[in-house]
């Protein structure tokens, strides 16, 4: 069976079981492994976070022929490959928001969600829209600069 | 993994069929349902996808009533600004539940149907005295949620019957109504205990109705007959909620699980209870719709 979707602003047609989860097939058939998992695929780390249609999902609980005719976003979309980084990925890096970056591309996912929807948001609203992402290294107060960070920066660009 | 065949309706009728015909279990958000079939504990061979039946997923107000599609997600009904001024505890109850990524997926049916006795949803519900309108074989029927709920993780739901809808009355003015939850930690969270209240003040100031329920501290989630009567007719205020939360103990059989303790909860009640109570009749005492 062949399930389409856009990934990345790319229409991908696979041909795979479509009880088989998004995370799986984007990492194992289109080798995009920045959605990692951590938990067991059982929703709980925020890890394999993928937008779908602009919504941060864990990609783990998404079976891919959820997906057919929708739009998946993945950390691997947000800066072109050998060029630069985007501003949320730069804020990161300069905030020290990134350890062992095993939960990274999911909190950057999950910002950009946020900051695509409120553009200046308070502490209390990336708390929350960090709260799925578990990090077990860095720790919250950083990414919370970071995110602060890119919100000034990409109020400046816009 | 575990394998199973994954079905894709694109409508109700199909839905209906494949459910039917393939004895299989319908797949809504997959927010609960997905884990358990990973760790074993649900083998089913088939899944029925709910996903593409666009029309289940709406908010909207049918005169007095609030209606609302069941594959309605957390996170449409905490950011509907109807369900806000009218159900401010229900949109309160689904920005609570789990992480953003949980609550983009997860619906109200799916909530419903689990029959969790821990769901966030569920006191809301019943203290808006909501019906789950359902569709199977055999028609269409509607229920009220006490009909519903069973047990844990039981519900009076037919084989290859759905929830399509849940209804209910726009509470009248001037009335109050909260959300109070207990967990772990603040995200993520499945409750320790949890309360929702609903008070509708008369001409005086006095309460008029009142409507209590509580989560995690029975077998399902339940009203509270003992709080209300407690409160019906009486001044709203402390010496009142005070009495409202040790009539509540009546109504709840909390036991001892990984999250907490039922002692524990026994003592969370009170306060939950006090809490969503003072929160309601501030809303109530504000004027707000509800």
């Amino acid at each position: 069976m062949t399930v389409s979707f856009a990934v990345n602003g790319r229409e991908v047609q696979i041909a795979c079981d479509p009880g088989r989860t998004l995370l799986e097939v984007l990492r194992e058939e289109l080798s995009l492994t920045g959605a990692k998992d951590g938990c067991g695929g059982e929703g709980e780390c925020g890890a394999c976070t993928v937008l779908l249609d602009g919504e941060p999902v864990n990609a783990c609980l998404v079976l891919v022929g959820q997906v057919e005719g929708r739009r998946v976003e993945t950390i691997e979309g947000l800066a072109p490959p050998g060029g630069e980084l985007h501003p949320i990925q730069r804020a990161f890096v300069e905030a020290g928001a990134v350890q062992c970056g095993y939960c990274t591309p999911g909190a950057v996912l999950a910002a950009r969600a946020l900051l695509s929807r409120e553009p200046d948001p308070s502490e209390e609203q990336i708390r929350e829209a960090l709260a799925g992402n578990l990090c077990r290294c860095t720790g919250y107060a950083k990414m919370v600069d970071a995110v602060r960070r890119a919100a000034r920066e990409l109020g400046r660009e816009a | 993994m575990p394998s199973f065949q994954l079905h894709s309706p694109s409508d109700l009728a199909e839905l209906t069929r494949l459910l039917l015909e393939t004895e299989g279990t319908v797949l809504a958000g997959g927010t609960d349902l997905l884990p358990r079939v990973r760790r074993g504990r649900l083998c089913p061979a088939h899944l029925v996808d709910a996903g593409r039946l666009r029309e289940l997923r709406f908010v909207r107000r049918e005169g007095p009533e609030v209606v609302l599609g069941a594959l309605s997600t957390h996170a449409d009904l905490s950011s509907s600004p109807l369900v806000r001024e009218l159900a401010p505890a229900l949109s309160e109850a689904c920005a609570s539940v789990g992480c953003p990524q949980t609550r983009n997926r997860g619906t109200l049916g799916g909530n419903i149907a689990n029959a969790s006795p821990a769901a966030d949803g569920l006191p809301p519900l019943l203290v808006l005295e909501a019906t789950a309108e359902l569709r199977g074989p055999g028609g269409a029927r509607a229920v009220t949620l006490p009909e519903l709920l069973l047990g844990p993780g039981r519900t009076s739901l037919r084989p290859a019957e759905i929830i399509e809808r849940v209804r209910f009355p726009a509470p009248p003015a001037p009335s109050g109504q909260a959300f109070q939850k207990l967990g772990r930690r603040n995200g993520m969270a499945i409750a320790v205990a949890s309360v929702a209240a609903l008070l509708v003040l008369d001409e005086r100031g006095r309460i008029r109705t009142a409507r209590l329920a509580l989560g995690s501290l029975a077998p399902t989630a339940r009203r509270s007959p003992a709080a209300e009567e407690a409160l019906r007719g009486a001044e709203p205020g402390e010496a009142a909620f005070r009495r409202a939360a040790a009539a509540a103990q009546a109504d709840a059989e909390p036991i001892d699980d990984l999250r907490a303790s039922a002692a524990h909860r026994r003592r969370v009640l009170e306060v939950l209870v006090r809490r969503a109570l003072e929160r309601s009749l501030d809303r109530a005492a504000r004027g707000r719709r509800p």
